[in-house]
């Protein structure tokens, strides 16, 4: 019943925004928004505590059933959402986007949350795929209609390619998953998952995991499938960003967990050694082209990439402290990419443009707050201990080091060697950053006073950098509930 | 009492000072207190705590791999701890003086006091990942001590060069103990040790057998004996790193961009010297493999006597304590990497605590001569110290003490690291006779810039000069660490570090070749400067550190910095080019298409029907057979 509730209240508050409220002023809609997302927060904590599950037919033709319900793989991640959804909402009061009218802007966030929120608690393949499907519209509205409008064409390119891309990704996706479960007989992902595909010949398993791995691997992003995300970033209105990296890539790692690995584990064992490969490729790539990015969003975008790099080399490894590893990192991910594109949202509206070759300020002289603000941000980027990335990437390595037993141990070693190395990469250019804009390495001739981070701002910066640093003091928040879930996953070794 | 506490007290008192950062003297008034209560802790757990006792254990299961996230104390561990916590309150005591017209004072004392967490961290923790972050941290602490003074592009770029050389070491660091914690299934100390101290040897019979390496990898996932010695090579390369030794020498003297006081911290107690105690808890597996000793023993000598050679020739004086400070560790490090099984890596962390006292104080009192000169040139800073009773002291207590002069703390000291190298010379599996040597000449080579800096500090000068105005915690600092650089050597007698028994001879053989070293800095008179005298030629290659840092540039930073330029390019070019290229061909498949299908003749309509849905059925086929 809870859970019902959980998606209904977004979903009425965003729908009624883009449509019968969409003349709705901001005044009136942002509180809404607001308040819809501090309900949605509160229910998800109810569900969570209450373990509350919704188990209807819904296509008894099809055997499709309308089944929601969180465990403990879940629950970070729906956690994340349910937080995230508060920061973008309560973010409209600092930056309101043009391009449309506010409430419709609002109502796109509050959809947004409601498609992760029912992916993230889907508990049948087909309804995990409508509602992956379903944040694919809102998404592209924030981008496309209320994304930077400096430059109307690479709106559009950003926004058609997000759509077309990761649309491509799903249909792919679809077709593993009709393939799935009409092999299997069920879509229900229990079920699925404890019988760890053994009703499917090794032939149709690989085929399974190699369609729903491909199709997921878009919206993680793994290398090289990625180039929809620098343009989708740099255009988005910020809480757009905040959404896409903290919640919209959660949903292609969490699908990676809930479909292949755990519904046809030999067959994405098969497929891991390249995914693996990919990974870690994918953690020093991502880490170059941060060295010499310009604008400050792609860079950050970019940044992204090499963090779900450790995330598909966690996943590939397919031990339970891999899967473990994933997890947390994941969720340090969203946490740190969603402080981090928030400030620098802050930064583009201050500044015009995030253009690193442009000569500013230090923020550090200029704008204390906002400083401290991102050197949390990037000293978490670079994997400092006791900052919230730490454990989930140094896991990730030592999953890699020692892979589950039916694994190629010489790809697996050396995919951790390219996955430090890269590490020490992002050490470079989260410096790189950290000079440029925070210690003033292109001072600007005169130093003007910016304006700090104050209000609205200033609580979610600190909410957000709190949240960093308790997730990396204390990992067991996130570790304790996933490995009981983990564990129960068919076909872990 | 829990050694957590003596984390948890610096740590919390860092968190409180970034609140109080704005209020100067909120802000001091935190971190000495926490300073002085860490110290209290330290001692009393140090004097109370005879036996060694294992810490709270914070059990953290992830899948398969146990993270006990313990904690251990030994008297050893606590005599370093205690020193440690000395050091550090001594720093902020002085930088309440030094830095306290400084508007990011709070700041400075709030990352010191997380600074000693840190070090604190690892000298207490009985477990890898632990040893780990507070590693770590320390790096990033040392970003932000050395860059303090961001406003000066020099300080800047030294913080940067400080964190970047060390962390790139710290990718061996990391792969090290990824590896040790993946054989053993546990990262606690103990277990690691225990797992890895009687290895297979699988891979060597895998890879003899002609299995190709990745396969023979596959096949041993047990403790391995080669494994073991790529492992611990792998660790020393991050610890040469973080000591600043060969081949990652030279971010250390750049270091000194940063405030005194944190150079003190940074040189004295903390980051430079955590590679001798992490590689200390090794030691049951290091003195076994003698490819790790030899690695470790040839890097250390080198640096050692290249550090103190370039000391003694530099026209800085600050940079010249800097590069004793690389010189030293290699002194420590050198009885890790020398001492035979028997006899336990004791000698090198009773380095560690007589070098932390001697060099913090040598430290802050050159800070304090430096402000009455106006710089740390050493023809600005002649004479600077000699009408201030306490900084002659304290210089010549400091001086004394880092040339090993016997019965001070640093002699006491350094008789005991030559004795465990000439131990293990004479065991002769290790680098004991190569590290022997080279400690013998670096000793002549230290007495020498010691002689020279002494010489140069307390020169006679016509001119009165001011000693500056100064509060009452920068006098009382030096005296107490000078007593404690008179005194410290005492600590022998407590049996805190396990020693064997040092023959006279080592004592002769100290006093004749520091004799030998002092002898040579006055080969030009009192009144000259010795670096003039004897290496007048060496000086500008020295101030430049042998120019290592264009090494670093064009070795790394430059291919680095090219290939993430050609990557860029090849991912918005290659990469995203077959995605536009996708975009345009389903765009001509449309036109194409349209084109078609405005044709009149209907037989195309159905010619791309029947084409489709041969198309489709071919697919559905493949498929499902």
């Amino acid at each position: 019943m809870v859970v019902s509730l959980l998606l209904a209240l977004p979903a009425a508050a965003g729908l009624w925004l883009v449509t019968a409220g969409r003349a709705t002023p901001p005044r009136l809609a942002r509180p809404l928004a607001a308040a819809s997302a501090l309900g949605t927060a509160v229910l998800a904590v109810l569900v969570l505590v209450t373990g509350s599950q919704v188990d209807r037919a819904w296509l008894p033709e099809l055997g499709l059933r309308w089944s929601f319900a969180a465990d403990g793989i879940s629950a970070p991640l729906l956690l994340l959402t349910a937080g995230i959804g508060l920061v973008v909402t309560a973010h409209a009061w600092v930056e309101l986007p043009p391009g449309g009218s506010p409430a419709g802007y609002l109502g796109c966030l509050l959809l947004v949350e409601t498609g992760a929120l029912a992916t993230f608690t889907a508990r049948d393949a087909v309804l995990f795929l409508v509602a992956f499907e379903v944040v694919l519209v809102p998404m592209w509205v924030l981008v496309g209609r209320y994304g930077d409008r400096r430059d109307p064409r690479a709106r559009a390119d950003a926004a058609g390619r997000f759509v077309l891309y990761t649309a491509a990704g799903s249909s792919t996706l679809l077709v593993g998953i009709l393939l799935l479960v009409v092999s299997t007989g069920t879509a229900d992902l229990r079920e699925l998952a404890d019988g760890a595909g053994a009703a499917l010949g090794p032939g149709r398993q690989l085929a399974v995991a190699l369609l729903l791995v491909l199709g997921l691997a878009v919206k993680v992003p793994v290398l090289p499938l990625h180039t929809w995300l620098p343009p989708a970033h740099t255009t988005a209105p910020t809480a757009g960003s905040v959404l896409l990296a903290a919640v919209l890539l959660k949903m292609g790692t969490y699908g990676l967990v809930r479909l292949p690995l755990a519904t046809v584990p030999d067959g994405f064992g098969r497929l891991a050694p390249v995914l693996a490969v990919a990974g870690a490729v994918g953690v020093v790539w991502g880490g170059l082209v941060c060295l010499v990015e310009r604008d400050l969003k792609r860079l950050v975008a970019y940044s992204s990439v090499a963090h779900m790099g450790f995330v598909v080399l966690a996943l590939a490894s397919g031990s339970e402290t891999g899967v473990q590893a994933a997890l947390l990192a994941n969720v340090a991910h969203g946490l740190v990419a969603a402080l981090l594109f928030v400030l620098v949202g802050g930064l583009k509206q201050r500044w015009g443009s995030v253009d690193l070759a442009v000569r500013r300020p230090a923020l550090r002289e200029t704008s204390p707050r906002l400083g401290l603000a991102l050197v949390v941000g990037l000293a978490a980027s670079l994997g400092l201990p006791g900052l919230a990335t730490f454990w989930g990437e140094l896991l990730a390595l030592y999953s890699a080091w020692a892979p589950a037993g039916d694994r190629p141990r010489g790809v697996f070693v050396a995919a951790a060697v390219l996955a430090a190395v890269g590490a020490a990469l992002a050490a470079a250019y989260a410096l790189r950053v950290a000079g440029l804009v925070w210690a003033g390495d292109r001072p600007a001739a005169d130093a003007g006073t910016g304006t700090d981070a104050v209000g609205v701002e200033r609580w979610v910066l600190v909410t957000l950098a709190g949240a960093v640093v308790v997730l990396g003091v204390a990992p067991m928040l996130v570790l304790s509930s996933t490995a009981d879930a983990v564990a129960g996953l068919g076909g872990l070794r | 009492m829990s050694p957590w506490l003596l984390v948890a007290v610096p740590a919390l008192a860092s968190l409180v000072g970034v609140v109080v950062r704005r209020e100067d003297r909120w802000a001091g008034a935190v971190a000495v207190l926490a300073g002085g209560l860490t110290l209290l802790l330290a001692g009393i757990a140090w004097v109370l705590e005879p036996g060694s006792t294992a810490g709270h254990v914070l059990d953290l299961p992830v899948g398969g791999l146990d993270l006990p996230l313990a904690t251990a104390t030994d008297p050893a561990r606590l005599a370093v701890a205690t020193v440690v916590a000395l050091v550090a309150l001594a720093v902020q005591a002085y930088s309440t003086w030094y830095l306290g017209a400084d508007d990011r004072y709070g700041q400075f004392a709030a990352t010191v006091s997380l600074f000693t967490a840190a070090m604190l961290l690892v000298v207490v923790s009985a477990d890898l990942v632990l040893t780990l972050v507070g590693w770590e941290v320390m790096g990033w602490c040392s970003y932000l001590l050395i860059g303090h003074w961001s406003r000066r592009p020099e300080a800047r770029r030294a913080a940067l060069k400080a964190f970047l050389v060390t962390r790139v070491a710290d990718i061996g660091f990391v792969l090290g103990v990824v590896g040790f914690v993946a054989g053993a299934g546990t990262s606690g100390l103990s277990g690691v040790v225990g797992a890895w101290r009687e290895p297979t040897g699988c891979l060597q019979e895998q890879l003899a057998a002609g299995a190709p390496l990745p396969e023979a990898l596959g096949a041993c996932d047990a403790p391995d004996g080669r494994a073991r010695t790529v492992l611990l090579v792998l660790l020393v390369v991050g610890v040469l790193g973080k000591s600043a030794q060969v081949p990652f020498q030279d971010w250390l003297p750049d270091a000194m961009e940063g405030p005194t006081p944190a150079s003190a911290l940074i040189h004295a107690a903390t980051m430079v010297a955590a590679g001798t105690v992490v590689l200390a808890g090794l030691h049951p597996l290091l003195a076994d493999s003698p490819t790790a000793r030899w690695v470790l023993g040839v890097a250390v000598s080198v640096s050692m006597l290249l550090a103190a050679v370039l000391a003694f020739a530099q026209s800085d004086l600050k940079r010249m304590l800097a590069w004793s400070t690389v010189s030293q560790v290699g002194v420590m490090l050198s009885a890790v990497a020398a001492a035979p099984p028997a006899d336990g890596p004791d000698a090198g962390l009773l380095h560690l605590w007589s070098h932390a006292l001697f060099k913090s104080l040598l430290f802050l009192a050159l800070g304090w001569a430096a402000v009455a000169a106006g710089g740390t040139a050493a023809v600005r800073m002649r004479g600077s110290a000699s009408a201030t009773p306490v900084l002659r002291a304290a210089l010549l207590v400091g001086f004394l003490s880092l040339a090993g002069v016997p019965l001070v703390v640093g002699g006491v000291s350094k008789e005991h690291v030559l004795a465990a190298a000439y131990d293990g010379a004479v065991a002769g599996d290790g680098p004991g006779v190569l590290v022997l040597v080279a400690l013998v000449l670096t000793s002549a080579a230290t007495a020498a810039y010691a002689t020279r800096g002494y010489l140069l500090l307390t020169a006679h000068r016509r001119d009165r000069p001011r000693a500056g105005t100064v509060t009452p915690a920068a006098p009382a600092v030096l005296w107490a660490l000078t007593g404690a650089s008179v005194l410290g050597g005492l600590v022998v007698l407590t049996g805190s570090f396990a020693l064997h028994q040092v023959s006279l001879l080592w004592l002769v053989l100290t006093v004749l070749v520091v004799g030998v070293g002092v002898a040579l800095a006055l080969v030009g008179g009192l009144d000259r400067d010795p670096a003039e005298v004897l290496a007048r030629r060496l000086v500008p290659y020295a101030d430049r550190g042998l120019g290592v840092d264009g090494l670093y540039r064009r070795v790394v930073a430059r291919p680095v910095l090219r290939l993430a330029r050609v990557v860029a390019y090849v991912d918005t070019e290659v990469v995203d080019g077959y995605v536009r290229g996708t975009a345009l061909a389903t765009r001509a498949a449309g036109w194409l298409g349209s084109r078609l299908h405005r044709g009149e003749r209907s037989s195309t309509a159905v010619g791309l029907v029947v084409g489709g849905a041969l198309l489709l059925g071919a697919v559905g086929v493949l498929g499902w057979s």
